[in-house]
């Protein structure tokens, strides 16, 4: 397997360069390309393409007293037309406005995506590069205008580490006998011992930022359409220790490109019928060897995570605009960052990692690119086990189960 | 849950799509998506309009294209076609259950064309049809 794998890369690369040199020029083709067809002018003369997306946010934590306001994130989209069948996308990423001399704990500059794309046909293409993977509703569509609520589904933020980007290849494509769209893609895996207590498997993620190649992860897609429904599988399997062999067998870890592998499945269904639209989510992750990462690295990382979530919505202007909409939205969530521990004390259950979180709010979208947002977030959590209170009361204030957050925000998208 | 138990999970949900994906009547009830592939002449496409009797819209593939195009009979017996290419950064937009959506940045476009969810602004760009006896003629140049 570990002989097979780098040669499979090299022929999927080596296919890809053929792919690149063996594209023949059709009638069709050449007229376009000599700027003959006026119907693709447009894209000979506007080659580059410059877009983005953004949000800034208001948030009030009524049980810490807290208020903050950030702009979110601006992030610029550059998109670069090659040649027909090739092209170059990407997203470069401001979190939290201000990165100051290169260092910041909350702020972050940060390519969210950057890949190559190489058109097969008309239904089917490569991508090569940081992309973000099919894997839930958000992490491939996460525009704030897309989504409702100033923040992201929890789920898909702490379960599902949107937007989950690395480094790798992917193929896709749609059928053209039934309304099916697939994927596949092949990427460098999580680094495990970055996984941190309280937001699951989100610090392994590589982020295309000197990824470690010594292990791969694989992913896949189905998506299908059914009248006003649409429905999908995803699944993720990948390796989470980057040490070379000599490194991982000293500590007792299985290295290799799928060595002390994390396994996601994840299904969701969206559906949409004049106002009214609703989507619901489930996922759920397994660790099986993470006791072992948790004797090496004292992550108190769980052997299994869960999480899903319903929401409802409805467009008040459907009937009255086509162009505005002003939609209110109710969305229930539960999860679970430790629904499975690791045996024999090597995994320490902690409440507050189960949750539930109900957001009921409306946004308001004087066109499909601008939204205004305001939500309420009723949160609840199991009860802190006493062996993982560093700093106990009165040192620090008790431990809220239940809390409150109102959000209020602006997103935009061109 | 132990890897074994999760596999065997994976399995029978492949198992249970596969078989869905088999239900051929299911195939009637989405969009349209077989692909009428036809040849390009005189930057014209000509579709029979019997293709139109089942289905009130049908996806065309221009010979050598790499974008796609939908044909549509609306309510008043008129046919539309639109260029399946996101008005955002030209990549293929494609079929959805009420619409068309592009993958790439999550664009939505309702059956006519208009811009359902940024980012793209501006609409699908529309050719110009003539129907001319059993056939409709697509303008290309249009």
């Amino acid at each position: 397997m570990k002989q097979a794998l780098p040669l499979g890369l090299i022929l999927l690369f080596f296919n890809l360069s053929i792919e690149a040199q063996n594209f023949t020029t059709t009638n069709a083709q050449r007229l376009i390309q000599s700027g003959e067809d006026s119907l693709l002018m447009g894209s000979n003369i506007q080659k580059t393409v410059v877009s983005g997306y953004g949000s800034a946010a208001f948030q009030r934590n009524f049980d810490q007293q807290q208020s903050t306001v950030t702009l979110e994130r601006a992030v610029i989209f550059v998109g670069h037309q090659f040649s027909q069948k090739i092209s170059f996308f990407s997203e470069l990423e401001i979190e939290n406005a201000k990165v100051e001399g290169g260092v910041s704990n909350v702020a972050e500059i940060a390519m969210e995506q950057a890949f190559l794309k190489f058109n097969v046909n008309a239904h089917q293409y490569f991508i090569a590069g940081l992309f973000t993977p099919r894997i839930g509703i958000l992490n491939e569509n996460h525009l704030p205008t897309n989504f409702n609520g100033v923040e992201r589904p929890i789920v898909e933020t702490l379960i599902i580490p949107a937007t989950w980007r690395e480094l790798g290849v992917g193929f896709y494509g749609n059928s053209e006998k039934i309304p099916l769209n697939y994927s596949f893609a092949l990427m460098n895996g999580l680094e495990g011992a970055n996984f941190e207590h309280g937001s699951g498997i989100r610090g392994g993620r590589a982020e295309g930022n000197l990824a470690s190649a010594n292990n791969i992860a694989v992913t896949a897609a189905v998506q299908y359409y059914w009248k006003n429904f649409k429905f999908q599988i995803s699944g993720y399997s990948g390796g989470t220790v980057t040490l070379a062999p000599k490194s991982a067998d000293s500590l007792g870890l299985n290295s290799g490109a799928f060595g002390t592998p994390i396994y996601l499945g994840e299904a969701d269904a969206q559906y949409e019928y004049n106002a009214w639209s609703a989507k619901a989510l489930g996922v759920y992750i397994s660790y099986p060897e993470a006791g072992k990462m948790n004797t090496v690295y004292g992550n108190n990382t769980a052997t299994a995570m869960f999480g899903a979530y319903a929401e409802l919505a409805y467009n008040w202007l459907f009937k009255k605009s086509t162009k505005a909409s002003l939609i209110s939205f109710a969305r229930f969530e539960a999860l679970n960052m430790n629904s499975g521990i690791a045996a024999n004390g090597e995994g320490i259950y902690d409440g507050t990692e189960k949750q539930t979180q109900l957001i009921m709010g409306f946004g308001y979208l004087p066109l499909p690119n601008v939204v205004i947002k305001a939500d309420v977030r009723l949160m609840h959590t199991g009860p802190q086990n006493p062996e993982l209170v560093v700093n106990p009361a009165p040192n620090a204030l008790p431990y809220q189960q239940y809390n409150q957050f109102l959000n209020v925000g602006i997103g935009y998208s061109f | 849950m132990e890897r074994r138990k999760f596999l065997q999970a994976g399995y029978k949900a492949c198992l249970f799509l596969g078989a869905g994906l088999c239900i051929s009547e299911l195939t009637a009830c989405g969009p349209a998506t077989q692909i009428l592939h036809l040849p390009v002449s005189d930057n014209t496409v000509r579709v029979p309009v019997n293709a139109f009797a089942k289905q009130p819209m049908q996806i065309i593939r221009p010979e050598g294209w790499l974008y796609d195009i939908a044909v549509r009979k609306t309510n008043n017996h008129q046919y539309e076609a639109l260029f399946l290419q996101c008005t955002h950064q030209k990549n293929q937009v494609i079929s959805e259950g009420n619409g068309f959506v592009c993958p790439l940045h999550g664009s939505r476009y309702s059956l006519d064309g208009q811009v359902r969810k940024g980012p793209a602004e501006m609409s699908l760009k529309k050719f110009t049809v003539h129907e001319d006896s059993d056939e409709l003629i697509i303008e290309l140049k249009s």
